[in-house]
């Protein structure tokens, strides 16, 4: 049985371009985007441009006409209901770390994520609606904003805050995003009936996938979703060739004496 | 040196032990076990570190319990019982160390909500507060416009110390409506003419007899938690004897030296039987009776004469000898006392059966003594100034015609007053308040009513959750839970009277406001610049300052630090100290603390006589109010009646036709039943409240499901055994559930426990995945993926129909008369079915026995001589 909260941090090899990160911290926005409240209108229209969904198809998301021919008001409507239906009231599967995790809100990944931004020099401002410190916008945008300044320090040549803020993010990806957004994902991509969401949550997991392949991370993903392990990685202690209690020569002998 | 020999046979050792156990437990005894601190204190087991410890007021059911609250890095981690308070002395129940799941609860609404689809769709969009609050004022404004009567205000638990009636009162509305028709009401009724107060307090601790009617006084009964404390204390300490008549086998049954099965309904008989036989053989208490009753002791001979043993076991079913030497013991046991809770009172009539209940104490002089029936000590609170006048035009349904002296309203007739068009309805608030779960007919009636446009065009639910009524509303407002608001808290749950209050042992979690705040932000909105006349009565910055304004000016209280005080011990006045050896309150010198007893004989002083007549009864009056009564030269202030004294006839009852004396009626429908037919009959589980517990995890985890409970004999007769489903039908419609057979229960009985079954109230409560995607629940979810159990119970109230006592208006529960059978082969499991129009049919019958009605007059015989309903005058409605 695999260990829930195993982590492994592996020391990356090389580090990305200033480009890279901004490019990493976009998708983080525009996921965040989805979840941090209602899509707004000027989100999805620029969702919807024409170059903004042919660089989504050409990461295999595929939006129904649900998203691509409705009328923009219709859409920002319709997606509110469904946005309150999958997040804002009872049954449904809000996405805060801590009801995920523990199935409660404001419990442990709650609390932690708040210092970890108060630590940064963060602090969560009000928007339109009052969000969770673990919420999954809240939380993506964290990350955003810790690659952007990641790729500032890059552009500043300061190694030293470089190293620290590359250590914050896979921390950060370590003990919170990437134990519960695949699973989360794939929960999503399974009750929304809606493609926008259902396209959203499979950018989210391969997002995530590919962010933790790139930091070199690996945690088990405990919200239902668990992390494929091929078994060619796996490392044994022991030998799994040998013969199980009983089964070697010395145990097949039929007058051997049991202490 | 000589040895004993002890070399002896195990028969005499053991006789020698039992003769010696008294002197071993007068030795005295040094050693005593190590206790830990019983409570107020409490360390995290990871670091070992004090937690932060808050004390609040428990608000999970009723009782209002002292809690602490512990806080471990802004999270609560544990509730338990606050040891400063006199009541509960530092215990929580079950449902008490639950709480905080409320709070953490992932199901609960943490935004305003605003309807997209059809009424109960369940399509909703997340709005702002100030889009919230806009629709409604405009609404509002409409409404008012037109009548303000036309907004309604429906309640189930208000602890808001005021700030509910305040605000439909702001608005010039009277059609406040409470849940108290489905409570207690005709136990406050049965009671309150008769010696004041709606409800008694027992002396359980010190007295040596108990003489209990269907309540569940241990795990449910209106302030389990305290009184169960007080009658193990006189049970075991005080070797009190404890008799229960109740329909069914309930842990306080079980508890109990005798449980006497008795038929529903008909306490009230045996009740009067047991007076009868005290009268008889005159073990009476005569000078209690002639001195502070308005009856004599030869009108009450003559008056009991009619109701004797014979007569009571044959509606009863308890035998003559048992009425005949439970008389006995109760008269000549002191001090002893009744209690009374939902079983002699729900029924129609239920105002008479508790008025026969409660005679007995008074007969027997066990009024106001130690060990005895108590009269209620409370303590009051202010008021913010100014305070909204009384609204303008009284309203129909709050000050129904029909039930003059139903003070507490019958409010689960109100849909189909609704309906009727009695009263037209524009705006309908719901504040913790779910009828469609709670209320006869549920979703067939109050369900029907929510759905219909025309019926409730514009619905607001002030709410936590997503309850069944909630799902029906056009705007939700997220209302905070207990541990995160204040509230202003006094509750008569012991002998020794306390003030409290709740408050918020951390922030309200999303959007969630507390009420008063919601209430002052609508009130805001309609009125922003204050020229409408309603902004000045809510004046006050946040809940805190509200808090200040009601108890900043309590005399002994303010002495003490007013709200700073309340803030550091959760309540007042700290009465002693509580003894972690005995668990009760200690006084300085170590003794348990005494209350104060014989509250009516107090004497007035001589300022208080200055300008006081005494009229020819004996009344003290002073600027037109009874303040005292004179007995014996003495001028006592006797009890909080009209005439100061106990009115075993109550003339108010006989102006409208009823009885004004104490007497029983037989429920119509129960005198001529069939072989094959059972009276339902519902309960509570000592972990769940009426809905909201069902989705405490804990809770839930414990009760979940409620099978059928039937008699081993009349499972035999139907051919019933435990796991079989049965069919249980009335007059109103069916469900098919489990049978759980065995002795605990009358014959005549099937019970079935309330709090499950839930089609709403979130995942846990409903145990259903959500329809579409069919992948929300159980397996996903990191807590429900614990949940085992596949079965949430059936519910019943959608097939119990309306009745209303015409005296107290409460609902007749445990009237229902209805045929259990196996079940067929095409029921299933939780079916449950029931008609409007039966409901509509039950609710037109129930309507005939009002004092208005035509068989008001066929129901009492004795009372020929009364002048009809146009002879009675109209009474103004009141109580809460």
């Amino acid at each position: 049985m695999q260990n829930q909260d195993a982590v492994l941090i592996e020391t990356v090899a090389g580090r990305p371009s200033p480009q890279e990160l901004r490019a990493r911290a976009s998708y983080c926005q525009l996921l965040a985007g989805a979840f941090i409240e209602e899509p707004g209108g000027a989100y999805l229209a620029a969702l919807r441009a024409p170059q903004a969904l042919a660089e989504l198809a050409e990461l295999g998301l595929h939006f129904d006409a649900d998203f691509t021919a409705a009328p923009l008001g219709e859409l920002e409507d319709v997606l509110a209901c469904e946005y309150a239906t999958l997040f804002a009231t009872s049954g449904g599967c809000p996405p805060v770390e801590s009801s995920r995790l523990t199935g409660r809100f404001q419990q442990e990944p709650f609390h932690e994520v708040k210092m970890i931004y108060q630590r940064c020099g963060f602090a969560l401002q009000p928007g339109k609606f009052a969000v969770f410190e673990d919420q999954l916008g809240v939380e993506l945008s964290f990350v955003a904003a810790l690659l952007e300044r990641l790729a500032e320090a890059l552009e500043d040549n300061d190694a030293a805050a470089a190293g620290r803020l590359e250590r914050e993010i896979k921390r950060f990806w370590a003990t919170h995003l990437g134990r519960w957004v695949r699973g989360y994902a794939m929960l999503l991509e399974r009750v929304t009936e809606h493609s926008f969401y259902r396209e959203i949550a499979r950018l989210l997991r391969d997002f995530a996938e590919s962010e933790l392949d790139l930091l070199k991370v690996r945690v088990d993903d405990v919200d239902g979703g668990r992390e494929v392990v091929p078994k060619s990685e796996i490392s044994v202690l022991f030998n799994p060739d040998e013969p199980v209690c009983g089964g070697c020569k010395h145990g097949q002998e039929q007058d051997r004496i049991l202490a | 040196m000589d040895m004993l020999n002890f070399k002896i046979s195990r028969r005499a050792f053991l006789q020698a032990s039992a003769a010696t156990t008294a002197a071993a437990a007068a030795s005295p005894r040094l050693l005593r076990a190590m206790e830990v601190e019983l409570g107020g204190k409490d360390f995290s087991p990871v670091n070992y570190t004090e937690r932060k410890a808050i004390p609040t007021t428990c608000h999970v059911c009723n009782i209002q319990d002292g809690a602490i609250a512990y806080v471990e890095n802004g999270r609560i981690v544990k509730l338990e019982g606050n040891p400063e308070h006199v009541s509960t002395r530092g215990r929580l129940c079950a449902k008490g160390n639950s709480g905080m799941w409320y709070t953490y609860n992932p199901d609960r609404i943490l935004y305003p909500l605003k309807r997209v689809g059809a009424r109960g769709e369940g399509k909703w969009k997340r709005i702002t507060w100030d889009e919230a609050l806009a629709e409604i004022a405009q609404k509002l404004d409409a409404a008012i416009k037109e009548d303000p009567n036309t907004v309604m205000l429906k309640w189930g638990r208000d602890r808001t110390g005021g700030a509910i009636v305040r605000f439909i009162k702001t608005l010039g509305s009277a059609t406040m409506m409470n849940h108290t028709s489905v409570c207690e009401s005709s136990k406050k009724i049965g009671m309150q003419p008769t010696w004041g107060p709606d409800i008694e307090t027992p002396d359980f601790a010190n007295t040596k007899y108990i003489l209990n009617f269907g309540s569940n006084v241990m795990e449910a009964a209106y302030f389990h938690n305290p009184y169960v404390q007080r009658v193990a204390e006189g049970m075991a300490d005080n070797k009190a004897k404890l008799v229960t008549f109740d329909v069914r086998l309930s842990n306080t049954a079980g508890r109990s030296d005798e449980w006497i099965p008795v038929f529903p309904g008909t306490d009230g008989a045996v009740a009067l039987a047991l007076g009868h036989v005290i009268l008889r053989d005159d073990l009476q208490d005569s000078d209690f009776i002639n001195t502070w009753t308005n009856v004599t002791v030869e009108e009450l001979k003559d008056h009991y004469r009619q109701f004797t043993p014979e007569w009571a076991s044959k509606l009863s079913g308890v035998p003559v000898e048992t009425i005949e030497r439970i008389a006995h013991e109760f008269a000549t046991t002191k001090p002893a006392t009744t209690y009374t809770y939902r079983g002699p009172a729900k029924h129609l009539y239920g105002a008479y059966n508790e008025k026969a209940c409660m005679m007995l104490p008074i007969m027997t002089g066990n009024i106001e003594v130690r060990g005895g029936y108590c009269l209620p000590r409370g303590m009051g609170y202010q008021q913010p100034q100014p305070e909204p006048p009384k609204p303008a035009k009284p309203s129909w349904m709050s000050d129904h015609p029909d039930y003059p002296l139903a003070e507490h309203k019958v409010a689960h007739l109100v849909p189909f007053w609704i309906a009727e068009g009695k009263q037209k309805i524009n705006v309908y608030f719901t504040y913790m308040d779910n009828p469609v779960y709670t209320n006869p007919g549920a979703q067939a009636v109050w369900g029907k009513m929510f759905r219909d446009e025309k019926l409730i065009p514009f619905y607001v639910s002030m709410s936590t959750v997503m309850g069944e009524e909630t799902a029906l509303a056009d705007i939700i407002l997220p209302d905070c839970m207990y541990l995160e608001r204040w509230e202003p808290e006094s509750m008569p749950n012991s002998l020794w009277p306390w003030l409290g209050f709740r408050q918020p042992v951390i922030k309200p979690l999303g959007e969630t406001r507390e009420t008063r705040i919601i209430l002052r932000d609508i009130i805001h909105k309609l009125d922003p610049d204050g020229s409408r006349g309603m902004k000045k009565y809510w004046n006050f910055k946040d809940g805190e300052d509200y808090m200040r304004q009601q108890f900043d000016n309590v005399p002994g209280l303010k002495e003490a630090g007013g709200v700073d005080f309340l803030k550091k011990h959760g309540v007042w006045p700290i009465y002693g100290k509580l003894d972690p050896a005995s668990g009760k309150i200690v006084d300085k010198t170590g003794r348990p603390i005494e209350p104060e007893y014989g509250l009516h004989k107090k004497e007035l002083s001589a300022a208080d006589m200055t300008g006081a007549v005494v009229e020819k009864n004996g009344t003290i009056m002073k600027n037109g109010k009874a303040i005292g009564v004179q007995r014996k030269g003495r001028n006592y202030v006797g009890f909080p009646t009209h005439d100061r004294i106990i009115n075993v006839r109550v003339d108010e009852w006989a102006e409208y036709g009823f009885n004004p004396m104490p007497t029983f009626k037989q429920i119509p429908w129960h005198k001529d039943m069939k072989d094959d037919e059972m009276i339902l009959t519902t309960y509570k589980f000592n972990v769940h409240v009426q809905s909201r517990t069902a989705s405490v995890k804990w809770l839930a985890e414990i009760a979940h499901s409620n099978p059928a409970w039937i008699n081993s004999e009349t499972g035999r007769k139907l051919g019933i055994k435990t796991g079989d489903l049965v069919r249980v039908e009335s007059k109103v419609g069916y469900l098919v559930t489990k049978a759980y057979v065995f002795e605990g229960i009358n014959p005549k009985v099937v019970a079935i426990p309330i709090g499950c079954g839930h089609w709403e109230y979130g995942r846990l409560a409903s145990l259903k995945l959500k329809e579409k995607g069919g992948a929300w629940g159980a397996q996903d979810d990191p807590d429900l993926k614990n949940v085992w159990w596949e079965d949430n119970g059936v519910h019943p109230n959608l097939i119990i129909p309306v009745v209303a006592d015409p005296i107290g208006g409460s609902q007749g529960w445990f009237d229902t008369v209805v045929k259990v059978t196996k079940a067929g082969p095409n029921d299933k499991y939780g079916d449950v079915q029931a008609s409007w129009e039966k409901h509509v049919d039950a609710f037109k019958e129930t309507m005939r026995y009002a004092y208005t009605g035509d068989l008001h007059r066929k129901m009492h015989p004795e009372m020929a001589s009364w002048g009809g309903p146009d002879s009675a005058r109209h009474k103004e409605g009141g109580g809460h």
